[in-house]
């Protein structure tokens, strides 16, 4: 069917439609038309049959009674059909009893024609012959001719009226179908539509039109899912298109990056180079021209292979003689251990970068002190001791000659500390005596003398008094560094309190501890000193009429830091330093009995502990003295035997 | 043989024209005619109904000719046929003047073959009993008897089938009004071959 397959399927369809269509009718037409005529051609018998038997009944009688007019008459009703040709009535014995024709041109009947069967169909003509019967006999027969004309009609009939159903059908069936087709075209010409602009235009994103859920709805449901399908491919490419595209830009800007990178590490590189050969030659004139003297030595074999000019001075060589040579022959023979010299070996094992003193020896056999500070250095992979070399013989000369110095000052000073100490010891004495000549004086001339005489006196005993203090304050003084006592855990929450008790302050003044005091590790004696001598000062120039006294402490760093509050007078900032110099005392002796002694006294010691003392006040409003403490380990033993208290004026 | 049977009809025609014309009747000719006439009769019975026939019964048929037998042997053919389903018996009698004359009346002072007479299905009245007419049909007025005969005015004397000749043929005419009176059916295809036919229904007949 090449025809068949170029058409377009609308024109298939309509075709195949139309060929279904008139093949059925076709079929059926022919089919009907067999029917037709069978049925015609069975109806005729049987109308002819009928006829047969029914003019049998009537000619009955006139065979009977021999009548044949009577037949004949009969027979003539047959005129009516034009279709019948003749009709003839034979008696029993077979003899013809009455006949009729339609027209004298048709052949007669003869009785053998219908004896053999009641129906015979020849080419044109029927015949049809029926029994008279009469009262169970037989009397005759009656025999019917039709010729077929009505049978050709009706199938000429039939095939007109088939033609023209036919051709009616056609036109229906073609009107119907080129609208009809269009379901199952449509859709397809649809698709086919979306297929060629998916194939021109790349377009994915079309879709065709489902118009049923038929087969061809199938179709394009499939057709679309593809089409989705490559839509979702073609963007999966398109993206991996751009991510590669990406990828290049990507490796591509890394590459540029990486080569400017390259570019600058180049640069750097050249820098770095320029650098370090500028540092190579800064170092080569460090070297060149430094003051200390610089071997260098193969660290593994030991020899010589580089020296600047301050070397070669102090050993009194040639560099040339010295390149190429065994470390040993700088040093004498006693700063040698084998093969090697000894800083060397100390230098290449642990003390790498210290500095170790030697000896060494000169061209012309003179040996020298020297300090050696060698380190390791890495020079294109292999390992080379580079030891700077400086003379100290000079400065050991120096060195022993302060020794000497200081010794002789230590023994200087401690016959000054001796000498304070017999002094003011020795100076009581006669102090003592004077005092008690001046209470003698006063008591046994006290009705000699007036009162001016008694006043002076009194002054003269005073006076002896200051003296006596003075002299204990310096003692006290002197007595700090010298003296040495046991240290033990002291619980200042026991001895402060206690302290205060000793000072016994006047009513108008109260003292607070402000917080618990720690556990401290020292000298009982001297801590006693210090609480005494800040709390007996803040007492003694208290100016208020109610004075508030407090102790405290907190924890800071590694030390405790005390401090010793009042609301006194305060201190002009410009005395801060003043204060603690020995002798120094703000207000005027006779106001307040002062030594000036006891904040010395006070800075000694806590200095003594490697803490610190200072002062911050505001004049009119109070002072406060710190001092601090170091922290130590508050042992669990309490040694609170030794409280002893010693005035501080 | 189709100009045998051509032939023969033609001779018949022949004859029957010979005979009327000489109006004289050779024996073979009379014997001819009532040949015909017995078939007749014999045919009549299966045109002709009558009352209370059903073919269950066995009583035969029977056919009287009453007075001087004109059909010799006609009905020799006819003998032992059957009719309807049922025998056929054919039976002579006397005219009733020789009856009378015959004394042998039972005690009633009838003759036993009245009876006989009376229960006839069909009776054929010779024309010898034209005389005694009315009263053979007087006797039987109160039976279905078809009563047939071959002689003028039979039917105004109250007959029922009269053969007549016509045209050299055999032919009859019947009264309705005396056939319904004896209750007797006849086919209209009898009646359709009557020549004439007298009573109530005359007129229709074309």
């Amino acid at each position: 069917m090449p025809v068949l397959q170029r058409m377009t399927i609308k024109d298939k369809l309509i075709f195949i439609i139309m060929l279904g269509c008139v093949t059925g009718l076709m079929l059926a037409g022919t089919a009907f038309i067999v029917w037709e005529r069978s049925a015609s051609r069975d109806n005729l018998v049987r109308v002819l049959s009928t006829r047969a038997a029914i003019l049998a009944e009537n000619c009955k009688s006139s065979l009977a009674f021999q009548d044949p007019k009577d037949a004949e008459n009969i027979l003539k009703a047959l005129h009516v059909d034009p279709s019948l040709v003749s009709g003839t009535i034979f008696n029993d014995k077979n003899e013809r009893f009455a006949t009729y024709y339609r027209d004298s041109s048709i052949k007669k009947v003869t009785p053998a024609e219908f004896k053999k069967v009641i129906v015979t169909f020849n080419n044109d003509f029927l015949l049809v012959s029926s029994p008279i019967i009469l009262d169970n006999a037989i009397t005759g027969t009656i025999c019917l001719q039709s010729d077929l004309n009505f049978l050709h009609e009706s199938l000429k009939h039939g095939i007109q009226i088939m033609a023209i159903v036919t051709f009616l059908s056609l036109l229906a069936v073609f009107l119907m179908s080129s609208r009809l087709q269009a379901v199952i075209s449509k859709p397809i010409l649809s698709l086919a539509k979306v297929a060629k602009t998916v194939s021109e235009k790349k377009d994915y994103s079309a879709r065709a039109l489902k118009h049923g859920s038929d087969e061809v709805g199938l179709l394009i449901d499939s057709f679309n899912e593809m089409l989705e399908q490559i839509q979702h491919r073609d963007l999966e490419l398109v993206n991996a298109k751009e991510m590669l595209e990406e990828r290049v830009e990507e490796r591509t800007s890394e590459l540029t990056s990486a080569n400017e990178q390259l570019t600058k590490e180049i640069d750097v590189r050249k820098k770095t180079e320029g650098q370090l050969r500028r540092a190579e030659e800064n170092y080569r004139t460090q070297f060149e021209g430094a003051m200390d003297a610089i071997f260098v030595t193969d660290a593994e074999t030991g020899i010589l292979t580089d020296c600047n000019p301050a070397a070669t001075r102090l050993v009194g060589r040639e560099k040339s003689e010295l390149i190429g040579q065994h470390e040993r022959i700088l040093h004498p023979p006693k700063s040698l251990v084998g093969e090697y010299s000894k800083t060397f070996k100390e230098h290449l094992a642990e003390k790498q970068g210290e500095t170790l003193e030697d000896e060494i020896v000169t061209k012309t056999g003179k040996v020298k002190d020297v300090a050696i500070k060698a380190s390791l250095i890495e020079v294109r992979g292999k390992r080379f001791m580079q030891g700077n070399f400086r003379d100290i013989t000079e400065s050991k000369k120096a060195e022993a000659f302060k020794t000497q110095l200081l010794e002789q000052l230590a023994s200087a000073n401690q016959e000054l500390k001796d000498f304070a100490y017999v002094v003011s010891h020795d100076l009581k004495a006669p102090l003592r005596g004077i005092k008690t000549i001046a209470d003698w004086i006063t008591t046994d001339y006290a009705d000699k003398l007036d009162n001016d005489g008694k006043e002076q006196l009194s002054l003269l005993a005073n006076r002896v008094d200051r003296m006596h203090n003075l002299i204990d304050g310096i003692l006290q003084y002197s007595r700090i560094g010298r003296m040495e006592e046991e240290k033990v855990q002291i619980d200042l929450n026991k001895l402060v309190p206690e302290i205060i008790d000793m000072l016994a302050p006047p009513e108008n003044i109260t003292i607070t501890i402000e917080k618990e005091l720690p556990y401290i590790e020292c000298e009982q004696t001297r801590i006693t000193q210090v609480f005494q001598n800040l709390l007996s000062n803040a007492i003694k120039y208290m100016d208020k009429p109610k004075g508030q006294i407090k102790v405290g402490c907190v924890e800071e760093n590694n030390f405790w830091k005390f401090n010793v509050t009042d609301n006194g007078p305060g201190i002009d900032e410009k005395y801060f330093e003043k204060i603690f110099k020995i002798f120094q005392t703000l207000a005027p002796r006779d106001e307040f009995e002062s030594t000036g002694i006891g904040l010395t006294v006070v800075k000694k010691i806590v200095e003594l502990y490697k803490g610190k003392v200072w002062v911050e006040s505001k004049v009119g409003e109070g002072t406060t003295f710190f001092f601090t403490l170091p922290k130590q380990k508050t042992g669990a033993e309490k040694n609170e035997e030794h409280l002893q208290t010693s005035a501080v004026g | 043989m189709r100009i045998r049977v051509y032939n023969l009809i033609v001779l018949t025609l022949v004859l029957f024209a010979a005979a009327l014309a000489a109006e004289t009747q050779t024996d073979s000719e009379a014997n001819r005619e009532y040949q015909i006439k017995a078939a007749f009769l014999y045919n009549f019975i299966k045109f002709v109904d009558w009352p209370g026939e059903t073919s269950a019964s066995d009583k035969p048929i029977i056919i009287g000719i009453i007075g001087k037998d004109p059909f010799g042997g006609a009905f020799e053919p006819m003998k032992d046929k059957t009719a309807k389903d049922k025998k056929v018996i054919v039976k002579w009698f006397k005219g009733l003047d020789e009856l009378e004359k015959s004394s042998q009346m039972d005690k009633s002072g009838k003759h036993p073959q009245i009876d006989d007479i009376r229960e006839c299905n069909l009776l054929f009245i010779c024309r010898s009993e034209k005389e005694k007419l009315k009263e053979t049909l007087d006797l039987l007025k109160d039976r279905s008897v078809l009563t047939v005969a071959d002689m003028q005015g039979f039917l105004e004397a109250g007959g029922i089938i009269n053969f007549v000749i016509e045209e050299n043929k055999v032919g009859f005419e019947i009264n309705i009004t005396v056939a319904k009176k004896a209750k007797l059916e006849i086919r209209s295809n009898l009646l359709r071959l009557a020549k004439r036919i007298v009573g109530e229904d005359a007129a229709k007949k074309p």
